[in-house]
C-alpha cells in the first residue's frame, strides 16, 4: 500500500512538470478533435501522429499518445449526442439514447453525464492500473514461453468471440494477420521470409503502414462510395442547461459504476477493448432495467453506461501492455512501436527499471481526464462547427496527412505505396464482410506468438503437450477452448448477432 | 458497417449452385493468398530435429488459412448469403493515384508540390468536388503542412524540388 502511494507520488511528480502538462493537453485536444471528426479513427490518428512524437522525450511521447487515445473516446461521444454521428466506433451506441436526449432539448445533461461518467471511469481505471500493476508484474515473472503463448491464444479467441458476424471469417482474418506478420527477417535465423528481395520488406511489414491502410485509406474509400455528402442533421437549437438534475445523477450513478466495472474487465483482456465494452455495457443496462422500453428514447443510463465503459476499457488496456508486454489491441500495438523507437521494451522489466516512465504516464491519464472535463464542455460549440466542414474537402486533407505521416516514419516512399495497397485490401475486406480488427490483432501478436511457440517447443524438446501439462498454461488453454465452443454453439451465436443488430439499428 | 445494399449486378457471373457469392469469392481469395504464401515460403528451411526452421511457422499458418478459406467458400456454396457488393471505381482509383503520386514525387520534388498535387488528385475521387474551393483549401493545406512538419515538428522533409535547391 505504501508502495502504491509512493509510486503514484512519483508519477504525479513527473506528470506535473510544465512540459508534460502541455503535451498531455495537446494530446487530449488532438484526440478530441479526431474523435469529433467522423471518417478518421483512433488507430489511423495514432499511426499518423507517431512521427510527431519522435523528437520528444520518451515520457512526453507516451503521455501525448495516451492523451490522443482517451481524448478520442471523449470527442466521439460529443458528436454522437449532438448530431447522431458517432465520431468513433466506441460511441456508436451512445447515439441511440444520446441523440434522443438532444432532440428533447436535453443535450446539455447528456454531454455532462457522458463527461462525468468518463471522468469517473478514468479515475477508477487509473487506480486499478496502479493497484494491479505490481502484482501482475510478479505474475508475469512466473510466465514461461508456454504460458505466454497460451495467453495470446486466449486473447485471439476472445477477439473471435466478441467480433460480430461469422466466427469462421474472424478466425480466418486472425490467421491472415499472423501470416502477414511473418513477412521479413526470421527472428532466430535471420533468413528473409516472403520478402521477395525488396529491401523495404526485409524488416517486415510496418504495423503502422498496414493499420493506416486498412483503417485509414480503406475507410476513406468506403465513405466515398456512399457519396461524399453525408447528411448531417445538426441539432440547431442552443444548448441550454448544461447541468444534469439531481434525478439524472441519481439515475445514472449506478449505470456509471456498472459501466466502469464492465469496461475495466473487458479492457484488461486481450482482444477486448473499448468498442466491445460500450456495446456490452449498453446491453447490460437494457437487460437489467425495470422498463427496457425507455432505451432508445432518451434514457440517461444509455449514455452514462457505455461512455463510462469505453473510457475505462481504453485505460485498463494499458495493463497487459505495461505488465506482460502484450498489446491487447491495435492502438496499444502502436504504443509498442512508439516505445521501441525510444528504446523501451514494454514488459515487466519496464516497471522496475523505468518507474518514472510508467507511473508518469499513469498519472498523466488522470490529469488528462480532468483536463478533458474542464476544457470540453466550453468547447462543444467549436466541435459542432467543425462538423460543418464538408467531407469533399476533408477527405483529401486526410489522405495527405496520412501519406505524410506514413512517409515520415521511415522516410520510405515504398511504405506509402504499401499503405495504399492495404487500403485497397481493406476496402475489399469490408465489401466481403471481413472485419479488419482481428486481422490487425493477429498481426500485432504474430511475432510474439511465434517467438514464444518456438521457444516453448525448444524447451520441451518438441513436445507439443507442454501447453497442456504446465498448469497455468493448461488453464488458459481450457478457457480458450471453452470460449470457442461457446462461440460456435448456434444458440449463443444467434443471441450475439441479436445484440449487435439491436444496437446498430 | 453498412455495405451498400447488394444490388446484385454481378449475379450472372456466378454459377447457380453458389448461394452466397460474397462468402464464396471471399473464401476463394483467402485460399489464393494462402497458396501464394506457401509458394513464397517454399524456399525456407523447415523443421530440423524438434526446433522450428524459418519456414515452419509461415507454412503452418498458410495451411491453416488454406483450410479456413476453403471452409468459408464451402459455406458460401451451401448457405444462402448476400450477393457481391457493388464496387465503386472512382474513389478507389483516384485515392490510390493520389497516394502513388505522393510516393513518387515526395523525394525528387519536395513536400510543397507533392502535397498539393496529391490533394488535387484525391479530390477527383468524388464528383461533388467544386474546383475553386478545393484549390483554395489545397493551397492552405499545403502551406500548413509545410510549416507544421519540417519547422514545428522538425521532421527531415524536403520542401522544394531537389534541382532548385542545389
Amino acid at each position: 500500500m505504501v508502495d502504491l502511494f509512493h509510486n503514484l507520488g512519483l508519477g504525479f511528480g513527473v506528470a506535473f512538470s510544465p512540459i508534460n502538462l502541455m503535451l498531455c493537453l495537446i494530446g487530449a485536444l488532438v484526440g478530441t478533435l479526431v474523435g469529433v471528426l467522423p471518417g478518421i479513427g483512433t488507430i489511423a490518428t495514432v499511426a499518423m501522429l507517431l512521427p510527431i512524437t519522435f523528437g520528444l522525450p520518451p515520457v512526453g511521447a507516451l503521455i501525448m499518445l495516451a492523451g490522443i487515445y482517451y481524448g478520442a473516446q471523449y470527442g466521439g461521444s460529443t458528436t454522437s449526442i449532438l448530431v447522431n454521428i458517432p465520431g468513433e466506433a466506441t460511441s456508436v451506441v451512445t447515439t441511440l439514447d444520446g441523440f434522443q436526449m438532444a432532440k428533447q432539448g436535453r443535450a446539455g445533461p447528456a454531454l455532462a453525464i457522458a463527461a462525468i461518467g468518463s471522468f469517473f471511469a478514468g479515475c477508477v481505471a487509473t487506480v486499478l492500473i496502479a493497484v494491479l500493476g505490481a502484482p501482475l508484474t510478479k505474475l508475469a515473472l512466473a510466465f514461461g514461453p508456454a504460458e505466454y503463448f497460451s495467453l495470446m491464444v486466449l486473447g485471439l479467441i476472445f477477439a473471435v468471440v466478441l467480433a460480430k458476424g461469422s466466427v469462421l471469417k474472424a478466425i480466418a482474418m486472425i490467421v491472415f494477420g499472423l501470416l502477414l506478420s511473418m513477412v521479413g527477417s526470421d527472428i532466430e535465423t535471420g533468413a528473409s521470409r516472403m520478402a521477395f528481395n525488396i529491401p523495404e520488406l526485409a524488416d517486415g511489414l510496418g504495423f503502422a503502414t498496414v493499420a493506416m491502410g486498412v483503417f485509414g485509406f480503406a475507410e476513406i474509400i468506403r465513405n466515398l462510395d456512399a457519396g461524399a455528402e453525408m447528411d448531417r442533421d445538426l441539432v440547431q437549437q442552443k444548448i441550454t442547461g448544461l447541468m444534469p438534475t439531481r434525478k439524472d445523477l441519481k439515475d445514472s450513478f449506478p449505470a456509471i459504476c456498472r459501466g466502469t466495472v464492465l469496461g475495466s474487465i473487458l479492457g484488461i483482456l486481450p482482444g477486448g477493448g473499448a468498442v466491445i465494452a460500450s456495446f456490452a455495457a449498453y446491453t447490460l443496462e437494457k437487460k437489467i432495467a425495470k422498463d427496457p422500453s425507455r432505451f432508445g428514447r432518451g434514457a440517461i443510463e444509455g449514455v452514462a453506461a457505455p461512455e463510462s465503459a469505453n473510457n475505462a476499457a481504453a485505460q485498463t488496456s494499458f495493463i497487459p501492455l505495461l505488465t506482460l508486454g502484450i498489446p491487447p489491441n491495435a492502438v496499444m500495438a502502436l504504443m509498442v512501436g512508439a516505445m521501441t523507437i525510444h528504446g523501451i521494451v514494454p514488459g515487466p522489466q519496464v516497471m522496475q527499471k523505468q518507474p518514472e516512465l510508467v507511473w508518469g504516464m499513469i498519472a498523466s491519464m488522470w490529469i488528462g481526464n480532468l483536463m478533458l472535463i474542464v476544457i470540453n464542455l466550453p468547447l462543444v460549440g467549436i466541435w459542432v462547427r467543425l462538423l460543418r466542414v464538408p467531407y469533399r474537402l476533408m477527405f483529401p486533407s486526410i489522405v495527405i496527412f496520412c501519406a505524410i505521416g506514413i512517409y515520415s516514419i521511415n522516410n520510405a516512399p515504398v511504405d506509402v505505396v504499401l499503405a495504399g495497397a492495404f487500403g485497397l485490401v481493406g476496402y475489399w475486406l469490408i465489401k466481403h464482410d471481413f472485419e479488419p480488427a482481428p486481422l490487425l490483432l493477429g498481426m500485432v501478436l504474430g511475432p510474439l506468438m511465434e517467438e514464444n511457440l518456438r521457444r516453448a517447443l525448444l524447451i520441451s524438446r518438441g513436445d507439443w503437450s507442454v501447453f497442456l501439462t504446465r498448469p497455468l498454461s493448461a488453464v488458459l488453454m481450457a478457457i480458450a477452448a471453452f470460449l470457442l465452443v461457446l462461440a460456435l454453439l448456434p444458440t449463443l451465436r444467434k443471441k450475439r448477432d441479436e445484440v449487435f443488430v439491436e444496437s446498430e439499428s | 458497417m453498412s455495405d451498400s445494399p447488394g444490388h446484385a449486378p454481378v449475379k450472372y457471373i456466378m454459377p447457380k449452385w453458389v448461394r452466397g457469392p460474397q462468402d464464396f469469392v471471399g473464401g476463394l481469395a483467402l485460399v489464393a493468398i494462402a497458396l501464394f504464401a506457401l509458394w513464397a515460403s517454399s524456399d525456407l528451411q523447415g523443421m530440423h530435429g524438434f526446433s522450428f526452421g524459418a519456414g515452419t511457422a509461415p507454412r503452418m499458418f498458410a495451411v491453416l488459412l488454406l483450410a479456413l478459406g476453403a471452409a468459408i467458400a464451402v459455406v458460401g456454396i451451401v448457405t444462402e448469403g448476400p450477393h457481391l457488393a457493388h464496387y465503386a471505381w472512382r474513389g478507389p482509383l483516384f485515392v490510390s493515384l493520389a497516394i502513388v503520386s505522393f510516393a513518387i514525387t515526395i523525394r525528387p520534388l519536395g513536400l510543397v508540390i507533392s502535397a498539393f498535387v496529391s490533394f488535387i488528385v484525391s479530390a477527383l475521387g468524388t464528383p461533388e468536388t467544386r474546383w475553386r474551393e478545393t484549390i483554395i483549401v489545397g493551397i492552405c493545406l499545403t502551406i500548413g503542412c509545410s510549416l507544421l512538419f519540417p519547422y514545428a515538428l522538425g521532421l527531415p522533409l524536403q520542401l522544394f524540388p531537389r534541382f532548385l535547391v542545389q
